[in-house]
């Protein structure tokens, strides 16, 4: 149990420090902007969440495979390594960060950000200072639910990264393998970890989500 | 007074075209016009948040802005123009107590706790640093507004509708402090209003706004005492406005026909006889006639039967609307202790006299339906 736990934390964390620079840029970019085509990039920045998990991986089998971009221009070939279960977290888990933090971000009062620039904040200045702070609730929000859904990647995993023990076998992984063999208290255990996992978060995310702070001034409470 | 601002721009904007021309000294400047009338997108163009088609604009000597055929392009950021903006929801940070907010422009500077402290006594709000925006009433945040505009020393001051939500006491205090504050600091203040009370109390000079075109400028009083045309009259406030036709000229003044009615009038206006001129008669210049008082010198021209169609009591005045003998409603306004022994009751006889030197002439807008 504890190879795929730690291997599963390590793919994790890697995934989730990628969705939050991407999946937080986008949102950040998207948020305030109307770029020609947004619609579409929306559109498929969210379709991870819809498509089967065995499409993602063929699309990620694709690009990562030995005739991929990936391996012929850069000569990595992630296809069967941990880095693979990285990539598939990342796409997988993202919509969930881009949908949270870019809402949230488009819900802050556009004059604060506005005054801020006559106060000679530049705009990254603006950016850390007034509009993350402000949307901070959506962003951890974002984060945690797909960090949760990183670390329960199974489907696209299993396609790109295989399921070689001590080397790609993340904790979804083990428990298939745990029930296959029939070892029934191994698999609980994994089970109920993961389950504790999932049900603590999304606890968490819900804390964050209700009941904000006053985000529009004005209005005197 | 010499000027510092100078503010030429021209913006296509959704539902109307900006076109604004106007310099402001070291004075209160009021922008004045209804609801779209172009006044905020104005306070945004010199603020950078807003880019203009076309047009100039400097700040003391200093070009903020330029783009116009021939010209080199100058289009200074919002955070380098040194603008203070107080928009007219305050928009304080939520996050930030009021120190931290009137810090948020000068935090980075040496001394920016003292600064903000000095800030703070300025603007009363001492014992009010440590708290969150949503815990200071509606005039507090809107001494913490100001006084984070200010943090930064800015040469100018844009307010947009700055005291609408406060109540009328607090307003008229936040007022006095603010025309204190423009004169100790040597701010030029633009004050963005829609309300008449409130470009009066502030304004050194104001300008008249409609559909995004400076239509009058000048002193608050002498625009009010002598709109240019009759869109500015109807902006202003002002009632009693109607069409009538020159029928003759004379030293004393014009001669009109108003629907069946001859008036005579003070004004010397640049009509001719047989053209139709737009009137404005003054509401204080009405008076009403004692049934049993022989007509005095002052009120002997321009008598009408009339008939009480409305009674309305303020605070400062009393006014009068009456439905003279061409079916016209005139309004007339007096103090509240006049014609107390009168009756007025709505469908009550009178007679009023319009005073001939309160008939004054519009000049109307060419090319204008009305």
């Amino acid at each position: 149990m504890w190879a795929p736990l730690l291997l599963s934390l390590q793919v994790t964390v890697a995934a989730t420090l990628l969705i939050i620079c991407i999946g937080g840029g986008l949102a950040v970019w998207l948020a305030r902007r109307e770029p020609r085509g947004r619609a579409l990039i929306e559109t498929a920045i969210h379709l991870p969440l819809v498509l089967p998990p065995s499409v993602v991986g063929y699309y990620l089998l694709i690009v990562l495979g030995r005739r991929g971009p990936v391996s012929t221009w850069l000569e990595w070939d992630l296809l069967f390594s941990w880095p693979a279960a990285v990539i598939a977290a990342t796409v997988v888990g993202m919509p969930l960060m881009f949908q949270a933090s870019r809402a949230a971000i488009a819900s802050v009062n556009p004059d604060l950000e506005q005054v801020a620039r006559t106060l000679g904040a530049s705009e990254l200045g603006v950016l850390w200072r007034v509009t993350l702070p402000l949307a901070r609730r959506g962003v951890i929000a974002g984060v945690v639910l797909s960090a949760t859904r990183a670390l329960g990647e199974f489907g696209a995993t299993l396609m790109v990264a295989g399921n070689i023990p001590g080397r790609t076998q993340t904790l979804p992984l083990a428990i298939y393998d745990a029930v296959q063999s029939n070892d029934t208290d191994l698999a609980n255990a994994m089970v109920l970890l993961m389950t504790a996992v999932g049900f603590v978060s999304l606890w968490w995310v819900r804390r964050f989500d209700i009941g904000p702070r006053p985000q529009r001034s004005g209005t005197p409470v | 007074m010499s000027a510092r601002l100078l503010v030429r721009a021209r913006r296509r904007l959704d539902s109307f075209q900006l076109d604004v021309d106007f310099e402001a000294g070291s004075e209160t400047f009021v922008l004045f016009g209804a609801s779209g009338a172009g006044k905020s997108s104005t306070l945004n163009a010199i603020a950078g948040l807003l880019h203009p088609d076309e047009g100039e604009i400097t700040l003391d000597g200093e070009m903020l802005f330029r783009r116009e055929l021939g010209g080199a392009r100058v289009n200074l950021a919002t955070r380098q123009r040194g603008v203070g903006y107080v928009f007219q929801n305050y928009a304080l940070f939520p996050h930030l107590n009021a120190a931290d907010n009137i810090g948020f422009a000068v935090r980075r500077q040496p001394r920016a706790a003292q600064q903000v402290e000095k800030m703070l006594e300025r603007m009363h709000l001492s014992h009010l640093g440590k708290h969150y925006p949503h815990e200071l009433s509606g005039g507090q945040q809107q001494r913490v507004a100001i006084a984070r505009a200010l943090a930064h020393r800015p040469r100018l001051l844009l307010l947009d509708e700055p005291f609408a939500a406060l109540d009328q006491p607090l307003k008229e205090r936040l007022q006095v402090e603010l025309l204190q504050l423009r004169r100790e600091l040597d701010l030029v203040v633009l004050y963005v209003t829609h309300n008449l009370d409130d470009a009066f109390a502030m304004g050194d000079r104001i300008a008249v706004l409609q559909e995004g075109r400076v239509l009058q400028r000048g002193r608050p009083e002498d625009v009010l005492a002598e709109p240019a045309d009759s869109d500015v009259a109807q902006i202003m406030g002002i009632r009693n406005i109607f069409h009538a036709r020159v029928t003759a000229r004379s030293p004393e003044g014009v001669q009109f026909d108003w629907d069946g009615i001859t008036l005579q009038a003070g004004d010397e206006a640049s009509v001719d006889t047989g053209e139709w001129a737009t009137l404005y008669i003054v509401p204080e210049e009405v008076k009403i006639i004692y049934p049993d008082v022989p007509l005095s010198d002052t009120v002997s021209h321009n008598v009408v039967d009339a008939e009480v169609n409305g009674y309305q009591r303020a605070a400062t005045h009393h006014s009068l609307r009456a439905k003279v003998s061409n079916g016209a409603i005139v309004e007339t306004r007096f103090a509240p202790s006049a014609y107390s022994e009168l009756d007025l009751k709505a469908g009550a006889p009178l007679r009023l006299a319009l005073r001939p030197a309160g008939i004054r002439v519009l000049r109307q807008r060419r090319g204008k339906r009305r």
